[in-house]
């Protein structure tokens, strides 16, 4: 029944990874609103926070940090770091796996000697990941809302699912980037570590440009400064931040489009 | 007749690593077509380049008279294809890897793929990685056959099949082509080509080195001679002679190679006292080795 298209095959693949990262996700935004009321009333934290040089403050979380609030919470303890990491690790994974993933297998000789144009099968496996992604994240929300439902916590779950739309499109920038690595090179490692160290370098230029002034001229190449940089747990979605990361990951498919369509593929 | 597949100098090259080089060949509706060549002669990559799987440094190949590159999809419509290495989903069972399959097609008549599976005796329930070796590969046969294409494309498709499975394989190829499908099949097993096909086309280092049918190449076959004589005998009473080649004495035992009629040889030895005379036809592998060996020769010289 899930093996009528490469669509749904597609999916199949993806079911277990993306229920355990989403129930890992979800957990974690349980846990942290379960926290919520225990530490927020410890105001003394946030002189200690307060306190901290600026430096430090600014990687884990900036000006956002304001422990009295649930979304100042958020903004330190999951948004800042740990979306970005998890979701986008997965999106990473999943998008290198895609064409690369059954090239290196060698499944994809008997797939693409079916009636199936390339540019067709990358985009239905697109769609799986990008749905998946969105699944991912829609785990976390579950969680955020069940954990604030749980402990009787005020949260404004409209700016949750703004932070989260940001941070879905933000994963799925990074995932349109490994895409094109792995349609071009054929290689999930090398689209692994490239994207991956992407993402490190460029939470750091975002985490470090308040600090360093040369940093901060660049920021604006840094998808992290288009994710959390207007606050949308306290603002709501900023489009144009969520446009320019969306302008990410559709040119990165493209991109992979063309590659795919061009190369010899691997036997 | 038409021809279903027709390469035109097809060239491939892996940047400076050869793929083939200007490879010409037509294959026609209806035949068995033999592609015979020890491993990294090329095999695979023209397989590959009929697929657009990969494409061509330079040269063209038309499949049912459209260019490869042009349109592919319409080509593979008609086409079944078996890899020489391929793997297929660990986790799918080989009946889940035939629906997929099938799926992508727009179906398959279910019943020729009942019957293909209890032909080839195959357990549809085991999950693919569990497979052996020979069930992986009858998987991938499967594959390609249940749709009935007009033309197979079947790279080493014997590799890990037991005796009694391969004649099923070889009669199913016979109804195929019996219906007025083609097959395009690589080995490097001779036997097997021998008994199985048509015309052969000998691949080695890239190039195509004969194109012919298997019984025309078994006349050009030689026959390898051995003559024992009472004493010494002077080679060059042999060397002249036609058809005779690589000629070899010592001690009164004579080794050569006739192609052709091999009577001026019995005349000649005739002329001495002769005590043996021991004649035998090459299969057709070893024809195949002489000459692939000769290519080996010709290379290692400066």
């Amino acid at each position: 029944m899930l093996l009528r298209n490469v669509f749904l095959k597609s999916l199949r693949d993806l079911r277990w990874p993306t229920f355990w990262t989403g129930l890992g996700l979800g957990i974690l935004g349980f846990y942290f609103m379960w926290l919520f009321p225990t530490i927020g009333k410890m105001m003394d934290l946030q002189s200690i926070l307060d306190a901290f040089p600026p430096a430090l403050r600014a990687l884990i979380g900036g000006q956002l940090i304001d422990l009295g609030s649930p979304a100042g919470f958020l903004n330190m303890e999951l948004f800042p770091l740990m979306l970005p990491l998890i979701l986008g690790g997965f999106a990473i994974g999943v998008a290198s796996g895609a064409t690369a993933g059954e090239e290196a297998r060698g499944t994809l000789d008997v797939l693409l000697a079916e009636p199936l144009e390339r540019w067709a099968v990358l985009t239905e496996k697109t769609v799986a990941i990008v749905l998946a992604t969105i699944i991912v994240a829609a785990f976390l929300l579950v969680g955020v809302w069940g954990g604030a439902a749980f402990t009787g916590t005020d949260l404004a779950l409209d700016k949750v699912v703004a932070g989260l739309v940001v941070g879905t499109l933000l994963a799925l920038a990074f995932g349109g980037i490994t895409l094109a690595i792995a349609a071009f090179t054929g290689s999930r490692a090398t689209a692994i570590g490239i994207t991956g160290a992407l993402l490190v370098a460029t939470y750091f230029i975002n985490a470090l440009a308040p600090m360093v002034e040369s940093l901060n001229q660049i920021r604006g190449i840094s998808p992290f400064f288009y994710y959390l940089g207007h606050d949308p747990l306290r603002n709501g979605l900023d489009l144009g931040d969520a446009a320019v990361l969306a302008v990410v990951a559709v040119v990165g498919f493209a991109v992979s489009l063309v590659g795919f369509e061009r190369r010899d593929l691997a036997a | 007749m038409t021809a279903v597949i027709e390469t035109e100098q097809l060239t491939k090259f892996y940047g400076t690593h050869r793929g083939i080089v200007e490879v010409d060949l037509a294959v026609n509706e209806g035949e068995v077509f033999g592609f015979l060549g020890p491993n990294g002669a090329g095999k695979t990559t023209t397989i590959r380049l009929l697929l657009d799987l990969i494409r061509p440094t330079s040269g063209r190949a038309r499949l049912f008279g459209i260019e490869t590159t042009a349109d592919p999809v319409a080509i593979h419509r008609r086409i079944g294809y078996l890899p020489g290495e391929f793997t297929l989903y660990d986790r799918l069972t080989g009946g889940q890897t035939l629906a997929y399959f099938a799926a992508l097609r727009g179906g398959v008549d279910p019943r020729y793929q009942a019957s293909l599976v209890e032909r080839f005796d195959l357990d549809p329930d085991r999950r693919f990685r569990e497979y052996s070796k020979g069930n992986k590969q009858k998987v991938g046969l499967l594959v390609a056959l249940q749709h009935r294409p007009d033309l197979l494309l079947l790279d080493e498709p014997t590799a890990g099949l037991d005796p009694l499975v391969q004649r099923t394989f070889f009669a199913i190829l016979r109804e195929r082509v019996a219906e007025g499908g083609t097959v395009f099949l690589s080995s490097h097993i001779l036997s097997e080509v021998e008994k199985s096909c048509d015309r052969v086309a000998i691949i080695r280092d890239g190039r195509l080195a004969r194109l012919d049918r298997v019984d025309a190449l078994r006349d050009l076959a030689h026959h390898e001679v051995e003559l024992r004589f009472a004493g010494p005998v002077p080679a060059e009473a042999f060397t002249g002679l036609p058809g005779v080649s690589d000629v070899a004495a010592a001690d009164g035992v004579l080794r050569l190679r006739v192609a052709g009629a091999i009577a001026p040889v019995v005349q000649a030895a005739a002329r001495y006292e002769l005590l043996d005379f021991v004649s035998r036809e090459p299969s057709l592998e070893e024809t195949f080795l002489a000459e692939y060996g000769g290519a080996t020769a010709e290379a290692k010289q400066p």
